[in-house]
């Protein structure tokens, strides 16, 4: 898993790529929770070079959607596809991430 | 028959993983690739509540956790349909997954893993050991251009 961070006034768009999973989940927490800490207010998380996830990285993807919402902020996914998209869909994750195509 | 056993840690279910998805070819599904998506996907999922719960209070004690098996099976079940059978054993705490039947909420953090194994397989089994034993099952109808063509 790799993952870059860009910063622009406001928006901040986060690219993860690679595997997104119960191994490399961990190893991104602390950047998603220095979002938090400097609560970032639009996020954008590139998933289209994600080539696979499973529940431990969605989990960790709705617990930024969660605190970034607490206060006020807003989480949108992008570029979502093949077993990312999936998963994205069979859990209905496009009703709390906008940007996501629907179900 | 094809069988894999590697170390019971998250490290080492990528190349678990990489065999499934290898297994998954032979089925010879029309949609091969969402017919991998989903078997891999459950796999990991299965994968993971070994080593994260089955296998946590051996690890938490210092102690390695023992190995998982992994046996699989394809089968033609008749003319149009194909199987794959994935038996995953292992020898730490009986996790069984009758007891967990419950949907993710709407902004799921946790319990989605047998949601997914739920819903991308067809059968779901579950034996408590030693070893346990979760057998995995997932079919495929085949196109009639496929069920047509010369052996």
């Amino acid at each position: 898993m790799g993952h870059t961070r860009t910063d622009s006034g406001d928006e901040t768009l986060l690219k993860i790529d690679g595997t997104l999973d119960a191994l490399t989940a961990p190893e991104l927490r602390p950047v998603l929770d220095q979002l938090v800490t400097e609560s970032r207010k639009s996020i954008t998380v590139d998933l289209s070079h994600l080539r696979l996830i499973d529940s431990s990285g969605v989990g960790a993807l709705v617990s930024l959607l969660k605190r970034v919402r607490g206060y006020g902020g807003e989480v949108r996914v992008a570029g979502v596809r093949d077993q990312p998209l999936a998963i994205f869909k069979l859990l209905q994750l496009h009703r709390v991430f906008p940007g996501l195509p629907g179900a | 028959m094809i069988t894999l056993s590697v170390p019971g840690s998250i490290e080492y279910r990528d190349i678990a993983v990489r065999v499934i998805g290898g297994a998954c070819k032979f089925v010879e599904a029309d949609d091969a690739e969402q017919f991998a998506t989903e078997v891999v996907s459950a796999f990991s999922e299965a994968f993971n509540n070994i080593v994260l719960h089955g296998y946590r209070d051996i690890r938490a004690s210092g102690t390695p956790p023992g190995n998982i098996e992994v046996v699989i099976h394809h089968r033609a079940v008749d003319d149009a349909t194909r199987e794959l059978t994935i038996a995953i054993k292992d020898h730490g705490r009986v996790f069984d997954p009758a007891q967990y039947v419950e949907p993710p909420d709407e902004m799921p953090e946790r319990g989605m893993g047998l949601f997914i194994i739920r819903s991308f397989m067809d059968e779901l089994r579950y034996q408590a050991g030693p070893p346990n034993v979760l057998t995995l099952v997932k079919r495929c109808r085949q196109g009639e251009r496929k069920k047509s063509a010369p052996p």
